[in-house]
């Protein structure tokens, strides 16, 4: 555990030295407020427009917002930028496991997400606690909300840290972490209306389909299972990645 | 200690290293020699266990290093070949870094940065970012990281690339001097580094260990020594045996005379003044001819002017073994034909990409040395001097690895 906590801390310290955290965090920040407040047409409008007491289209936001953007600039770097610099050399030969190198590595990258998703809760707060008071929020589906939130971003985090681990390009790491992300982000829309039975079925995999419950306020626990599973298999796929140099 | 056991590696066709094995006892400080892409990194990276090898065992303080990797890790202090650190830390949040992950306790690190400070001088860099560091800087913190914990092992991979003249000097002291204590795998380029800090040297060639032993073993076995002798051209004494007529010598008596000495070749005649006859020449490993150059001058009532007899220098040793190695490979198979015969051919394809750091991509190189068996047996005849060095280079000097083999 104390490597891990090791590798986590200067991975997560390492996104503060450059100006890359700061930036990514209110740009997200700046773009989230501004859609939630003022709304786009196609995606239910602002919040103001709803004229309920819900944070229903922050929940909507959020996940694209990570895929498109935060997620992809976050782990590109994790592993694929180690191999290129040659610094991974030097990792690998402390003493530590691979495994822990893959885990360092995820909850840094993940805490510093999970650091933007968790400043949207500044948004329920001072709307509704302190200093507005805009009526009585349901904190049920907030709840709700934000472990969807968590547990998306852990298997948004775990999809970006394997495909880092498969290249040594930063570049690509980032293209194909945001192709996938979007892909299982907006796979349910593209899918649903379909003819082929077969390519509806494609939107149990959709990450948007898998979420909405929580965002009602509802913790399924197969949609649980399936963020929980997506996690491990992209962490066993990083670590075995990451094994793989020894038989290159 | 350091143990390696017919270690070989693959890298898809391409065989790095070809069953090296080698002992490093403790105490001592061995050299790791030999040219670009033959084998000393990726040898180095299995006993750091960073990679693992596709046969063989190594075993590094008495731990294997395929089963026991964290026991071997925790042991050895390494500085891979242009050490890379983690540009956006300091200099002291990198050294902490390191010493967090090898679990020391912080009082026991200040302690032990007191000694790192001094000896890679870095304390007036050590609050600035690595990123804004020379190349020279950055190389000391590297070694630096590789001593935090007083390994007992060092494997140390060319720790002085890129380091200006005094500082090479200031690490080569350094590592003399902690080499008391530790057992020290040293990879080098510099063979000036290598006479100044190691007794003993292992030099590698193709991924096959060409020579193994004391500088000075090397030296005698892998090379010739060379004598030089001036005899006066115009003057002679009395004495010695009677019966020989004592008369001014001529360049072809002297020759003549020199070459029935035992074990003598290559001879040439040097420049001098009128008053001089004298020549170069050959002797075989292992003997001493000059007894018998000076009872030869005495019988012939030549006055010695001169008499030289030198070791060759290990960069003449190092250029032989190397080359005569390539050149021994043109002609011969590498692996043996009844263990894989499906590899040779595409063995000697992949020849020619001599990058010390070889991926199974780069392994399919330039086939400029891609030379047929018979072709080989043409460039034998070729008997230079450089050639015949070559050859008995690879027949004596090594101990260990197979390249005494013919082709």
């Amino acid at each position: 555990m104390r490597i891990i906590w090791t590798i986590a801390k200067r991975e997560f310290k390492s996104n503060f030295i450059s100006p890359l955290a700061y930036v990514v965090i209110c740009l997200s920040l700046l773009l989230l407020g501004a859609v939630f407040f003022f709304g786009l047409p196609r995606l239910g409008g602002a919040f103001f427009q709803a004229g309920r007491a819900t944070l229903v289209q922050m929940f909507t936001l959020m996940p694209p917002l990570l895929a498109l953007v935060v997620v992809p600039v976050v782990t590109m770097r994790l592993v694929a930028e180690e191999k290129r610099s040659g610094t991974l050399e030097l990792l690998i030969t402390l003493p530590v496991r691979d495994y822990e190198v893959i885990l360092g590595k995820f909850f840094g990258a993940w805490g510093l997400v999970m650091v933007l998703v968790l400043t949207t809760l500044l948004f329920p707060l001072m709307m509704f606690v302190f200093p507005w008071k805009l009526g009585a929020l349901d904190w049920g589906p907030l709840g709700s909300g934000y472990l969807g939130l968590v547990l998306f971003t852990t298997a948004a985090v775990s999809i970006g840290l394997f495909i880092s681990a498969l290249t040594d390009s930063q570049v690509v790491a980032f293209f194909v972490t945001w192709f996938v992300l979007v892909l299982f982000t907006i796979l349910g829309g593209l899918v649903e209306q379909n003819s082929i039975a077969a390519l509806r079925d494609l939107a149990y995999i959709s990450f948007d389909a898998r979420l909405t419950p929580f965002s009602r306020g509802i913790i399924s626990l197969r949609d649980a299972v399936f963020f929980v599973s997506i996690s491990l298999l992209c962490l066993m796929g990083s670590f075995w990645a990451l094994e793989r140099r020894k038989w290159a | 200690m350091i143990e390696a056991s017919s270690l070989t590696k693959r890298y898809g066709a391409f065989r790095a290293l070809d069953k090296v094995s080698f002992e490093v006892h403790r105490g001592e400080v061995v050299g790791f020699l030999g040219p670009n892409g033959a084998g000393k990194s990726t040898t180095m990276r299995i006993l750091t266990c960073f990679i693992s090898a596709s046969g063989g065992t190594a075993r590094v303080h008495g731990h294997d290093v395929f089963d026991e990797p964290l026991e071997v890790r925790k042991k050895i202090g390494y500085l891979p070949q242009r050490a890379s650190l983690y540009g956006e830390m300091s200099v002291w949040e990198y050294l902490t870094f390191v010493s967090d992950m090898r679990g020391l306790d912080h009082g026991v690190f200040k302690k032990r940065m007191r000694d790192i400070v001094e000896v890679c001088g870095i304390a007036q860099v050590l609050g600035k970012d690595i990123r804004t560091l020379s190349h020279g800087y950055r190389q000391r913190v590297g070694l630096g990281q590789a001593l935090v914990h007083n390994p007992p092992i060092l494997i140390l991979d060319e720790p002085t690339s890129d380091l200006d003249p005094n500082e090479k000097a200031e690490v080569i002291r350094y590592i003399k001097e902690i080499g008391k204590e530790r057992t020290i795998l040293l990879s080098t380029h510099n063979l000036a580094e290598v006479e100044a800090a190691c007794p003993r040297a292992i030099i590698v060639s193709k991924g096959r260990v060409v020579a193994d032993g004391s500088l000075e073993d090397i030296r005698t076995k892998s090379g010739r020594v060379r004598y030089v002798v001036t005899v006066d051209e115009q003057r002679t004494f009395e004495g010695g045996a009677k019966a020989v007529k004592k008369s001014a010598p001529t360049a072809q008596e002297v020759q003549d005379a020199l070459s029935a000495l035992p074990g003598v070749s290559h001879f040439k005649e040097l420049p001098t003044d009128d008053r001089a006859h004298s020549f170069e020449f050959g002797g075989s490993p292992g003997s001493d001819v000059r007894h018998d150059i000076f009872q030869l001058c005495v019988q012939k009532g030549w006055y010695m002017l001169e008499l030289r007899r030198e070791a060759r220098s290990l960069e003449d040793v190092f250029k032989a073994l190397t080359k005569g190695d390539e050149r021994a490979d043109r002609g011969r198979k590498i692996v043996a034909e009844e263990e894989e015969p499906e590899d040779e051919a595409e063995d000697e394809e992949a020849e020619g990409d001599d990058d010390d750091e070889v991926e199974g991509d780069e392994a399919e190189g330039d086939d400029d040395d891609e030379v047929e068996g018979d072709e080989a047996e043409g460039d034998d005849d070729e008997g230079d001097d450089k050639d015949e060095d070559a050859d008995e280079a690879s027949n004596a000097g090594a101990k260990k690895g197979p390249s005494g083999k013919k082709g």
